[in-house]
């Protein structure tokens, strides 16, 4: 329970301490990179509150939407499209979809358990 | 078995946290970075007390550059003035010079150089001859000695050891001559200071000054001399 908090937060403090200066033409892949894998954590919230949850799909879907994000914006970058974009839209989108769905299980969960409070 | 499930699952999830928490912590902490750069660019409000702060640099400079110019006009005049005080100087020390000079001539000071000495003494005494003025030495002798060398170039003449001077004056008075009032018998010792070879040369000339003194029976003994020095008159403005 007390390991990912732990990742989190040694991963919190490498980002904020490390200081690699990387060009600011890249900054774009990166804050793709950071939506995608917010998008991604959330689904997988929302799965593990649908009962959907598969690991495998988790975490291979957090790393491949992080590369294909960056490697979205490359392409479009070097293509003269806007396609970051595309990705920005796509990612913010499905974000406050799951958001939404999250929002409403823990609603439905939360009445659920009043009412049982209740008739208890 | 459970146990090594549930910690292989949570060692994956930490690891997507440490990479997400990496990516965001990254991630902020690069565009707080390039917001501080930005906030570099100016706001109308900073870019008006730029302008104030140039205007205020640029009028200082420009009265630096006054100022500088004057300073190099004061270096020029400090220059001028230093030339005119090096001049000066070097009239000064001429001044000095010739001021030594002068008190050579004058007697004021002790003089100390090569030169010639002269020795009048009266002829032996003759029987033959009446007049006992044919064979003392008479001040005009002196004079002509002592022309002769101041001719020849002597910078320096004394008489028996008192010097003489631009104003100096020689009198017959009997048996003595007096020197700036001072009176000398015989032998007069004439000691000048100058180039010997030339002042004796001089004295030597034949028909010269010698030959006229031998000829007035008065003895001439003449020396040259590698120092002589000759003191100061004392006690006379």
């Amino acid at each position: 329970m007390w390991l990912p908090l732990l990742g989190l937060i040694v991963g919190i403090l490498l980002g904020l301490l490390t200081d690699i200066r990387i060009p600011e033409e890249y900054s774009n892949y990166l804050s793709i990179a950071v939506l995608a894998a917010l998008d991604t954590l959330f689904g997988g919230i929302r799965a593990h509150l649908q009962n959907i949850y598969d690991e495998k799909v988790f975490v291979s879907g957090f790393f491949f939407n992080i590369l294909l994000a960056a490697s979205l914006a490359f392409l479009g970058v070097h293509l003269g499209v806007d396609l970051y974009l595309a990705a920005v839209f796509a990612f913010g989108v499905r974000l406050f979809q799951n958001i939404a769905v999250i929002r409403r299980i823990l609603l439905t969960k939360w009445s659920k358990s009043k009412e049982k409070l209740e008739k208890n | 078995m459970k146990m090594i499930k549930v910690k292989g699952k949570h060692v994956v999830l930490s690891l997507v946290c440490l990479v997400l928490g990496f990516m965001i912590a990254f991630s902020y902490h690069f565009t707080q970075k390039e917001l501080n750069k930005k906030n570099t660019n100016l706001t109308s409000e900073q870019w008006e007390k730029t302008i104030d702060l140039r205007n205020q640099l640029i009028e200082l400079e420009e009265l630096n550059r006054k100022l500088q110019k004057e300073l190099n006009q004061k270096q020029d005049k400090v220059l001028a003035n230093e030339k005119d005080l090096s001049k000066e100087a070097v009239v000064y020390s001429t001044l000095a010079e010739d001021a030594e000079k002068y008190r050579m001539f004058l007697g004021k000071v002790k003089v100390k150089g090569q030169g010639v000495s002269v020795q009048l003494s009266d002829g032996a005494y003759d029987p033959e001859e009446e007049n006992i003025n044919n064979y003392l030495v008479h001040e005009h002798h002196v004079f002509k000695v002592i022309n002769e060398l101041y001719i020849s170039g002597a910078a320096a003449i004394a008489i028996n050891g008192q010097r003489l001077t631009s104003h100096s004056y020689i009198i017959c008075n009997g048996p003595v001559i007096t020197v700036d009032g001072i009176q000398h018998p015989a032998p007069f010792v004439i000691t000048a200071i100058g180039d010997p070879d030339v002042l004796a040369a001089a004295l030597n000339l034949t028909g010269g000054v010698k030959d006229q003194l031998v000829n007035d029976n008065i003895v001439f003994t003449l020396e040259e001399k590698s120092e002589i020095v000759l003191n100061p008159i004392l006690g006379q403005s």
